[in-house]
């Protein structure tokens, strides 16, 4: 599995970029119920592991971040979600 | 990992996943404005034709054009800014009007020898349709009667040559800038 994964606020992040081409910062931190620093330190790990992007704007003179997942995001989390179904399925049958 | 967070993990995944949103948001403003414009343009035509007004009027065409091109440029940077997310199905509806649009007006210039006369109006109806049509297949109802109207008046158009610029303008405000309004009256 991947340990980047296991925490669930960053599931949940990937999770939310998923069916979306982009998702801003404030829109995150209203689906996932936390905290500017916890949500920041979060998306700083995937950043920093390539599985989103950051994108950064001034709207009306104010800081807008926009995030996206990137394609090995996309693939982590596929992989990942099949492995825990499969964890799940053999604990079911054993 | 155990088997109780396993599930716990994969229940947020779900959750979340049932949550996102699968809606579109045509853009009401949009249909409003490029409505009036295609129909002015078609009405100005026929006005042309009828020798009601001079072909000089003809010179408003290109500032209705730039009326419209202006507003939408404005308008997306402005909605871009301040919407928080963007689904999918939003970036791939705004693909397939831009494609949609895109290849209408490249058509409408590079084959001017095929689209000559009242086809020049006509491309931009069956464009509209198109469009329309592709926001209905996700649910919007209202989507699939304008296109319909829209193309019902391209087969009007064909049968009545003498008024074909009114029926073809007619077609858009009706289909196109209707669609429009009735999109921001359900989004209040």
């Amino acid at each position: 599995m991947d340990e980047l994964l296991l925490s669930k606020i960053r599931l949940g992040i990937i999770a939310e970029l998923l069916a979306s081409d982009w998702v801003a910062f404030s829109a995150l931190q209203h689906s996932l119920q936390t905290t500017n620093g916890n949500l920041g330190a979060h998306l700083g790990k995937l950043i920093e592991s390539g599985y989103v992007d950051e994108e950064k704007a001034f709207v009306d003179r104010r800081p807008l971040s926009r995030y996206r997942l990137t394609q090995r995001g996309r693939e982590a989390f596929v992989s990942h979600v099949r492995e825990m179904q499969a964890m799940l399925q053999g604990a079911e049958s054993s | 990992m155990d088997v109780k967070d396993t599930r716990e993990q994969l229940e947020i995944v779900e959750k979340i996943l049932a949550a996102s949103s699968r809606t579109l948001c045509a853009g009401g403003e949009f249909f409003l404005v490029w409505g009036i414009v295609s129909a002015s343009i078609d009405f100005l035509n026929q006005l042309v034709a009828n020798n009601t007004l001079p072909a000089t009027a003809l010179w408003a065409m290109p500032v209705l054009i730039l009326i419209g091109v202006v507003f939408s440029t404005w308008r997306s940077i402005q909605m871009r800014a301040h919407s928080g997310r963007m689904s999918m199905l939003q970036r791939e509806y705004l693909n397939m009007m831009y494609m949609t649009l895109g290849v209408t007006f490249v058509a409408q210039f590079a084959g001017s020898n095929f689209f000559a006369g009242w086809a020049e109006g006509a491309i931009w109806n069956v464009a509209g349709t198109m469009v329309l049509l592709f926001i209905g297949m996700h649910g919007n109802r209202r989507a699939v009667l304008a296109g319909v109207v829209l193309i019902v008046t391209l087969a009007i158009a064909n049968y009545t040559p003498a008024i074909a610029g009114y029926v073809l303008g007619a077609g858009m405000l009706v289909g196109y800038t209707g669609f429009g309004a009735t999109e921001l009256l359900a989004r209040e």
